[in-house]
């Protein structure tokens, strides 16, 4: 019954990014071509708790100066995870050159993707039911924060934006899920634009969690960071004149994880090739890759072999967790900067167009289309 | 734009405290029936309040056909079975459906809590170097989509939407969306969750916490009681159904949704009754075309102030009759809204309002010509109906759905 169409594009028009490379796009772009000179340690998580981190690297955002962002007020009760998430779509907005006013911040909303929410907070409530003096001795201010919309709730708070407001998750894929997401409601017309992007929180939970399941390399570090893009629809922003950073196009995502890795396989390939073909783009136009998939096995081999199936030839490619570490709910957010930071510090002369593939351990696979702004 | 498609409710798949499968437990709505009992999924003694809406007999092997029960949560196996009787419920071919575009889209609130304590527990024991690492793969609040995509050979997209407890609204609403447009030709959509320990003390230091039953719109209402299930929905094109001979429950007629963006946790009238209206001008129907409303109806008192208040200033003088169908199975979080959506397309198919259960007297508070149908279930002929669903984090989404002449 269902037609392949092509998208109607999404404009990227501003972005905000947290990493453990530092704030913001060309720091960034300089960590993905030469490194980042010294990792920060991560920050501890949670008040006496003796286990520390497991033995693997574990890459947190380095120095962040929330005040300075934020502000001092009412964030006693924040936690980092939705720390992150403010910073990103506070620099996104600043970016956007002029503030929104109130009638676009009505029309303005939020879509995160997260598989997690903040586990720090939400772990805090599970050792205070087990012990303090009585289970229920939870902290009530810091209890809202167990939901995993806390942190979109908060963006939305502290930005007056009462556009929808949701999370998608989707495992390592989520930030894919976000991108479609965002496209049904702006094609829609239920929001004029969305901070569009994902969050993850390190901590020594996630970093056992990691550790513990087997499904990182030995040497892969887990690293942490939130990327939030200011997002509208791309005919609009054409017709008043304005550009952006870059298109998103096609973007599909599918569950394959009650297949075989031949089966797993097959699923992403087809992905990335109905991804382009509803861009009304030949694999031949991809200028670079960025993979999300690196350092974790069983899954690395199957988006190389998908990618070089469709391509067919070397593609210059990105692997952000290399420089940022695995960063799960956060990771296709974090391609689609890498990609627009490394085009920021090169420039060409044509349009770019770059695949951002994404495959987890749990059968979630697929593709997003992005093409450079002229 | 270009032209869509109309989407139908073709089956209904429900695990609830009140009753499995769809006709069990809408014989227990109907009938007013209480889904309380004490807890027994988490060791409850030293809590003050020790009931919730727990789901006792569910024996997921016996409604699942593909998934290992041993390698997913309690939260996924909800969704999980609930997709399974949704999709029997709606007799189309299993074969048909996992060779479509089709996936699903999940809402939950505490996702695969648990999980998560079973977690804290060993790291609280014995530290987390020795947590099983088994756990880290069940944890993710992805799980609950991706089980059913998992049982059902699905394919298309596997998301869930953790907004707490209207996330299931928006689960319809997005999966509405995908087959309208053309992007599924079948989906899922619904949500799950368990009863916990964290989501318990919580609500309890919250002073939100009914002792033993939940009462909405009562003078004596105390509170929410946590309750737990799935409930799933299989939409499909108008179009397809018809040819097929499909039992129409209902025609999802479209969805509203916006942010309060002023509280984490307080509801906001203006805000709800926008939402309202929003959901009214997608669904193209007025005010006056709405014959029952399925509210969220949480059985405290600042929601049944707020959401009443809200009402009211949509509706004007005439409120047409609204129930909280949290008086019987509890607060089923991530799920509620997908109960409510169930029960409003069994309410249209068959001819009733659902009722409120446990209702003593009528808080005079809220004001003058409130129906919430007391006691059990009225016979009606419902042509357009309202679900309501509110979420911390200022989460407002309503839906709509009509009878399919």
């Amino acid at each position: 019954m269902t037609t392949t169409v092509a998208v109607r594009p999404l404009t990227i028009t501003a972005c905000g990014v947290v990493s453990p490379a530092g704030l913001g796009l060309d720091v960034l772009g300089g960590a993905l071509r030469s490194g980042v000179e010294e990792h920060a340690a991560p920050v501890s998580g949670f008040e006496d708790v003796v286990d520390g981190y497991p033995p693997r690297p574990a890459w947190a955002v380095p120095d962040l100066r929330v005040a300075e962002h934020l502000g001092r007020k009412g964030l006693r009760h924040i936690d980092r995870f939705t720390l992150l998430g403010l910073i990103a779509c506070k620099l996104a907005l600043d970016e956007y050159g002029r503030p929104l006013t109130d009638a676009e911040r009505a029309e303005t909303g939020v879509v995160m993707a997260t598989n997690t929410g903040s586990l720090v907070s939400m772990l805090e409530v599970g050792r205070d039911t087990l012990l303090q003096e009585k289970p229920y001795l939870v902290n009530p201010a810091r209890f809202p924060n167990v939901v995993t919309n806390a942190c979109t709730g908060q963006i939305a708070i502290r930005n007056s934006l009462t556009g929808v407001n949701v999370v998608m998750s989707g495992g390592q894929a989520a930030g894919l899920a976000a991108v479609r997401f965002a496209r049904t409601t702006i094609g829609d017309g239920r929001s004029r634009r969305l901070l569009v992007g994902g969050i993850e929180e390190l901590s020594e939970v996630a970093a056992w969690g990691w550790h513990k399941s087997g499904a990182l390399r030995d040497d892969a570090a887990v690293g942490e960071g939130a990327a939030a893009f200011l997002v509208e629809d791309g005919e609009t922003v054409a017709a008043e004149g304005r550009t952006g950073l870059a298109e998103l196009l096609g973007c599909e995502v599918g569950y394959y994880g009650a297949r075989d890795a031949e089966g797993r396989l097959d699923g992403l390939r087809s992905g990335i090739e109905r991804a382009l073909d509803r861009s009304g783009l030949s694999p031949g136009e991809v200028d670079v890759v960025a993979v999300g998939a690196t350092g974790q096995l069983g899954v690395e081999e199957i988006e190389e072999r998908a990618l070089q199936e469709v391509l067919g030839r070397p593609v210059p490619t990105v692997r952000v967790a290399e420089t940022l570490g695995e960063l799960y709910s956060a990771s296709v957010p974090l391609q689609i900067a890498a990609v627009l930071a490394l085009w920021r510090a090169e420039p060409a002369d044509h349009a770019r167009v770059a695949l951002v593939t994404s495959i987890g351990g749990d059968g979630n696979a697929g593709c997003l289309v992005v093409r450079e702004c002229r | 734009m270009s032209e869509h498609r109309r989407v139908v409710i073709t089956g209904l798949g429900a695990v609830s405290s009140i009753g499995i499968g769809v006709e069990n437990f809408i014989e227990g709505i109907r009938e007013g029936r209480s889904g309380a009992s004490k807890i027994a999924s988490f060791d409850a003694g030293n809590f003050p309040y020790t009931t919730a809406g727990e789901v006792h007999d569910f024996q997921p092997e016996t409604i699942l056909e593909r998934i290992d029960v041993e390698r997913w949560g309690r939260s996924s196996l909800f969704s999980a079975a609930a997709a399974r009787l949704a999709v029997q419920d709606a007799k189309l071919d299993p074969e048909l459906l996992s060779a479509s575009r089709a996936g699903s889209i999940m809402g939950t609130t505490a996702g695969e809590a648990q999980v998560l304590q079973a977690a804290v527990e060993q790291w609280v024991t014995d530290g987390l170097n020795e947590v099983d690492g088994r756990l880290a793969a069940m944890t993710p609040v992805s799980q609950i989509a991706n089980s059913v995509n998992h049982e059902l050979r699905l394919t298309g997209d596997a998301q869930t939407i953790p907004t707490a407890c209207s996330a299931s609204n928006m689960a319809l609403g997005y999966a509405y969306d995908l087959v309208r447009t053309g992007e599924a030709d079948f989906m899922l959509a619904g949500g799950a969750d368990a009863v916990n320990r964290a989501c318990h003390a919580g609500f309890y230091r919250l002073g939100a916490l009914a002792e033993d039953l939940s009462r909405p719109f009562d003078l004596n209402r105390s509170g929410i009681l946590t309750g737990e299930g799935g409930a799933v929905l299989l939409l499909e094109p108008l179009d397809h159904a018809v040819a097929r001979g499909a039992t129409i429950y209902a025609e999802v007629l479209g969805y509203g949704v916006n942010c309060d963006a002023r509280h984490m946790v307080n509801p906001d009238a203006p805000s709800i009754a926008e939402c309202i209206r929003i959901a009214h001008r997608y669904a193209g129907v007025k005010p006056e075309q709405i014959d029952y409303i399925c509210a969220h109806g949480t059985g405290t008192p600042t929601n049944d102030y707020t959401e009443v208040s809200a009402v009211r200033e949509v509706f004007g003088e005439r409120i047409p009759p609204i129930s909280s169908i949290k008086s019987m199975i509890g607060h089923t979080m991530g799920a509620a809204s997908a109960f409510g959506a169930i029960v409003c397309g069994k309410a249209l198919q068959d001819g009733f309002l659902p009722p409120t259960a446990n209702l003593d007297k009528l808080d005079p508070a809220l004001g003058e010509g409130l129906d919430v149908v007391p006691g059990k279930a009225r016979t009606a002929t419902p042509n357009i109906v309202q679900n309501q669903g509110l979420a911390f984090g200022g989460n407002n989404v309503v839906t709509i759905f009509g009878r399919v002449a």
